[in-house]
């Protein structure tokens, strides 16, 4: 226990410092509502009244957006970090500390996304399944499944973003790179087109990216898409890319750390 | 006097140009972010329309048609702009005190001294690319009438953009943090403006019309230009109205502009 008081701390820290906030954090719900909202108007006019296309009827569609999007907001990664503490040089102070500042960096993210769980995502999708039909999940046991593999998914995030942080050992303007990642993660994790609908050949090549992983994966379990087997391997599949982006982004850490100039100090 | 104008905008406009294009790799490195960043949008709806063909009746070249005015609008009118958008620090920061104490118009300056030339590439750009790709293909016939009309349509389509954030700025010198109201009006709303407006429910609709005009920066004007069978749900005058709108909300947010200006306060600093 005492191991970890001082994770849980910062964890603390961190949640309650957002409840400082309150009008923004309002203007952040909506926006979520908002992008929800739009999704839904633009899939109706694309579905013009069809049960179904492709098997997917509008209610699925409805249920990923809901969900990725809902998720999206508790998915709250600092992308900004490591890179500010390296720029303004209190990593050096940070290096001193008797703690894990990997430990740290995810114990002020859970804080947040603790946070965003209670105060963002269940307000938002509590109002837009007052307007918009969403999916009954297939099992009860598949809420258990999708909560797993939607923090496993959070994982993938949270390593993606933790790798492309080391490159600020490296790179003076990251945000180009956070920008650029989020691009990435916009387009091709399900969020914004799900991924039922990508052309077959950027099915391919996104089956060998981790983006998938993130709410797609999740939303399909939620949704009773995949069999105990399949499900098995999106787990396998998540966690191996946690392990590939996490051990990438410390090999950037033990490298960046011997390159490390902190000028003044 | 007023005859160094033109001398003072070239000052002014080489010392933003340095000072935004200091480091030139990083510059275009940014331009370049911000030009992936909004073809998000585009990508989504690009692979979407690979599997849907339409969207209530708009193939990909007219969408893609439609979000060029979007981009290419808020292109230019960052230009000129910025100095507006970022308004509330300008104040927050007493900066605004000083352009008070100086010899010449308080908008002038505000116009002149700022431009965010990364966002006035990276939209600007896009809006350009993509009217590249859509312009000879969705059946347009270039010629004087269109051109002009075209070219009265972005100039209405900058100046409505413009008028917003001119009453924005009008705002912050009463309630000094007009950041939220700045999203729920203006960025908010311009979340749903790249699609049709004829695709959303009527409550949006009216805010897209009559509340932020954000259909006549670029729906209507694609629709004079497009004539798609949505067109018949609305009023077939808003298709010219665009210029209209635009010099009239423009002159109406300068007046409230030179009214709210008298009870400015300084914030202290």
């Amino acid at each position: 226990m005492t191991k970890f008081s001082p994770y849980f701390a910062f964890a603390r820290k961190s949640f309650l410092g957002r409840s400082a906030y309150r009008f923004d954090h309002f203007m952040g719900i909506l926006n979520t509502i908002l992008r929800i909202f739009i999704f839904w108007e633009i899939y109706q006019a694309l579905y013009g009244g069809r049960a179904e296309v492709d098997g997917i009827t509008i209610t699925m569609v409805a249920t990923n957006f809901i969900l990725s999007l809902g998720l999206g907001a508790v998915f709250y990664v600092n992308d900004y970090y490591l890179p500010d503490r390296i720029q303004n040089g209190s990593i050096a102070t940070e290096l001193l500390l008797p703690v894990n500042i990997h430990g740290r960096m995810l114990a002020d993210n859970l804080g947040n996304a603790l946070f965003q769980l209670l105060f963002h995502f269940i307000p938002a999708v509590a109002v837009s399944v007052v307007f918009i039909r969403i999916a009954a999940p297939a099992e009860l046991s598949m809420v258990f499944l999708f909560l797993l593999s939607a923090l496993l998914g959070y994982g993938v995030l949270w390593t993606i973003s933790f790798a492309a942080q080391m490159l600020s050992f490296w790179l003076i303007n990251v945000w180009s790179v956070m920008t650029i990642k989020d691009v990435f993660v916009n387009v091709l994790s399900g969020a914004m087109i799900p991924l039922w609908f990508m052309p077959d050949w950027m099915q391919e090549i996104i089956r060998f990216t981790p983006f998938s992983s993130i709410y797609f994966t999740p939303v399909q379990i939620y949704l009773g898409q995949l069999s105990l087997m399949e499900i098995l391997r999106g787990f396998l599949i998540q966690t191996l890319w946690i392990v590939i982006l996490f051990s990438v982004g410390l090999l950037l850490w033990k490298k960046g750390q011997k390159k490390l100039v902190v000028q003044g100090g | 006097m007023k005859n160094d104008t033109v001398y003072m905008v070239g000052v002014y406009t080489r010392t933003i140009m340095k000072s935004w294009f200091q480091y030139k790799v990083d510059a275009i490195l940014r331009s370049l972010t911000v030009f992936l960043r909004e073809a998000t949008g585009i990508f989504v709806i690009y692979f979407t329309l690979l599997k849907f063909d339409t969207l209530n009746g708009w193939d990909i070249q007219e969408l893609l048609f439609l979000f060029s005015l979007l981009f290419l609008t808020y292109g230019i009118l960052i230009v000129f702009f910025t100095g507006l958008r970022d308004f509330g620090k300008t104040v927050r920061n007493g900066g605004f005190d000083r352009f008070i104490l100086r010899p010449r118009g308080l908008l002038f300056q505000i116009i002149f001294s700022n431009a965010d030339w990364f966002a006035a590439i990276g939209h600007g750009g896009l809006g350009i690319v993509l009217f590249v790709i859509s312009a000879g293909n969705v059946g347009i016939v270039w010629n004087l009438r269109t051109v002009i009309y075209y070219i009265a349509a972005v100039i209405g389509g900058v100046l409505i953009q413009g008028a917003i954030f001119l009453l924005l700025a009008s705002l912050n010198i009463y309630l000094l943090e007009t950041k939220s109201l700045k999203d729920l009006l203006y960025w908010n709303m311009r979340k749903f403006a790249g699609y049709p407006v004829s695709i959303f429910h009527k409550a949006i609709q009216f805010c897209m019309i009559y509340v932020v005009p954000f259909a006549f920066i670029n729906y209507f004007p694609a629709q004079y230009l497009l004539r798609k069978e949505d067109m018949a749900g609305y009023p077939a005058v808003y298709m010219y109205l665009t210029p209209v709108i635009g010099v009239c909300l423009y002159l109406a947010a300068y007046g409230f502009w030179r009214y709210s200006i008298r009870f400015y306060k300084s914030s202290g600093n």
